[in-house]
């Protein structure tokens, strides 16, 4: 049998496994709002460590982060040391907006900033603004699997087709059983990742270097730019300090800022299993480091792929691996792209109804569900037609994303901790703060030190917030009891 | 140990972390050797820093729950 149709049998395999996972869970969920987006609150600590884990673990780590270890060195190692500053302060925010949600019953992050913050006008923008980073990261993963697995069948199975199945798949699941499915499915492709990525990782430097430490040795001797911080840029200059710090403060900022990781704090079953899972995180965290080996185990193998991206693939195949293996490395790549884009599509429907549409259109229950599918099958539709368009300006958009994405901190945060914010104070400063960060997107020579434009939105934020509340009148007492009791 | 020094001690070493993987305190540790597991020392650094907050948060998860028990919640 030729290579690439064990291939095609295993992942074929893995695709069937992972719907059946997903399909299964949803009959454990209840019939209501609250069981598709937040699955009845329900979730222990080991579906809450790979549902963190795995979601924030995309197929920009799986091939993305081999690819900047490949390509641009020791730029890469931002990736490793934003997760666990991004996540722990979530061991006192999750359980605090935990609590909230039990109280007033909310399921997105929007409806805390909205609940504190009456506005509807708020709402529809933390929605809008959600959506705008959304589609392009949806869009990726899409990317992400169609490349995979176009790659190990060698072009057999094309892209559009690849990418058709693997996603179908995705929104099946999704619409059939909502947040219990994602939790599933994802410990299921949480576990897969990260025992291919460690195989993989320390299996590559000793089949061709003879070891960890002889890579090292000899990338030193021939490439020592790529081992020091801050590494290189895409283009092979040295990076600036500047923006390798501010691209890991960014994304600590921004992490648990992205609706779906958010809205995690709404489905924990209690938030011991929260805590619990913040402080496991870190572990998750360190599987960056045999997916970095694959991209450095790269860098002296001679040869190499038409872009920095491809490395994983590409190593691979170039390796002689059996086809099995292959195929498993393909199942691997694709939980890492599914498991993410499955909770996006969830979280991003959810968002859009419950904050954006709810907020100007009466809907019962039943009617919100059923919206919500639609928009999963719009929104998947949406990101698979941009995906086909490898020039498209979508990579433009998912830069911003991150700017875009931390820019909900401050409105979080304010919402739960600080009791002089108004509502003027905060949707003036979430305006001000995205229009510095798409100024400086555009204008990037204008940037000062080469800050990441987040970083510099978020500088002009914070102060508009803070003066903007300070001259309006306090929110009344009543009001603020309930959050502060 | 009280919940507030617990939860100071957290957030210095959350800051250290920060410090210490972002310019200027990476700076210094930005070389190659020595190899640490195999690892060039500054990947080897941070991924330290990571493997340390694991410690960090289990012992503040200790007071925090003591106290917590001990309110009777």
């Amino acid at each position: 049998m030729q290579q690439w149709v064990v291939v095609s049998i295993i992942i074929g395999a893995y695709l069937a496994l992972t719907l059946t996972i997903g399909l299964l869970a949803g009959r454990k969920s209840s019939d209501s709002v609250t069981g598709y987006v937040a699955a009845d609150r329900s979730f222990g600590l080991l579906v809450m460590y790979f549902v963190t884990g795995a979601s924030v673990f995309s197929a920009f780590a799986f091939l993305g982060g081999p690819g900047w270890a490949y390509s641009r060195g020791a730029a890469a190692f931002y990736i490793l040391a934003y997760g666990a500053l991004g996540m722990a302060p979530f061991y006192w925010v999750g359980p605090r907006a935990a609590a909230l949600g039990r109280k007033f019953g909310y399921v997105t992050q929007a409806q805390l900033v909205v609940g504190r913050f009456p506005s509807r006008t708020l709402s529809a923008l933390i929605a809008g603004l959600s959506l705008i980073a959304f589609v392009p990261y949806i869009t990726l993963q899409i990317r992400g699997a169609g490349i995979v697995i176009e790659a190990v069948t060698e072009g057999n199975v094309p892209f559009w087709l690849g990418s058709l199945v693997a996603y179908g798949i995705v929104i099946l699941y999704v619409l059939a059983s909502g947040a219990m499915a994602v939790g599933w499915t994802n410990t299921f492709q949480g576990v897969f990742m990260v025992i291919i990525a460690w195989s993989l990782g320390l299996y590559l430097p000793y089949r061709l270097y003879g070891g960890v430490t002889p890579m090292f040795e000899q990338i030193m001797e021939t490439r020592p730019e790529m081992l020091v911080p801050p590494g290189l840029t895409a283009t092979g200059e040295p990076w600036s300090w500047g923006a390798y710090s501010t691209f890991i403060i960014v994304s600590a900022v921004g992490l648990m800022m992205w609706p779906h990781l958010f809205m995690k704090a709404f489905t924990a079953k209690d938030d011991d299993t929260m805590r619990r899972t913040v402080i496991l995180f870190p572990t998750f965290q360190l599987f960056l480091i045999p997916v970095f080996l694959i991209g450095f185990s790269g860098i002296l193998f001679t040869g190499g792929p038409s872009s920095a991206d491809f490395i994983l693939p590409y190593m691979i195949l170039e390796t002689g691996l059996p086809a099995v293996v292959v195929g498993l490395f393909c199942a691997g790549a694709l939980s890492a792209s599914m498991s993410t884009g499955d909770a996006l599509l969830h979280a991003s429907a959810s968002v859009v109804v419950e904050d954006g549409i709810t907020q100007f259109v009466k809907l019962d229950d039943r009617q919100r569900r059923l919206l919500m599918r639609i928009l999963v099958l719009l929104t998947g539709a949406t990101a698979y037609y941009f995906a086909q368009d490898a020039e498209s300006s979508l990579v433009l958009l998912l830069a911003t994303a991150y700017g875009v994405i931390s820019q909900l901190a401050p409105p979080v945060i304010s919402a739960m901790y600080w009791k002089r914010a108004t509502t003027s104070g905060v949707l003036a400063g979430l305006l001000a703060g995205t229009a510095t960060s798409v100024f400086f997107y555009f204008n990037p020579d204008l940037r000062p030190f080469d800050m990441h434009e987040g970083v510099l939105g978020l500088i002009v934020h914070v102060p508009v917030l803070i003066s903007v509340s300070i001259m309006t009148p306090i929110q009344n007492e009543k009001h603020l009891a309930g959050f502060f009791s | 140990m009280s919940l507030r020094t617990a939860r100071i001690l957290t957030s210095i070493y959350l800051a250290l972390a920060l410090f210490f993987v972002t310019w200027p305190g990476l700076k210094p540790f930005a070389r190659i050797e020595p190899l640490v597991l195999g690892l060039p020392f500054s990947m080897a650094w941070i991924a330290g820093w990571i493997a340390g907050s694991v410690f960090v948060l289990y012992g503040l998860d200790r007071v925090e729950r003591r106290h917590r028990d001990g309110e009777g919640s």
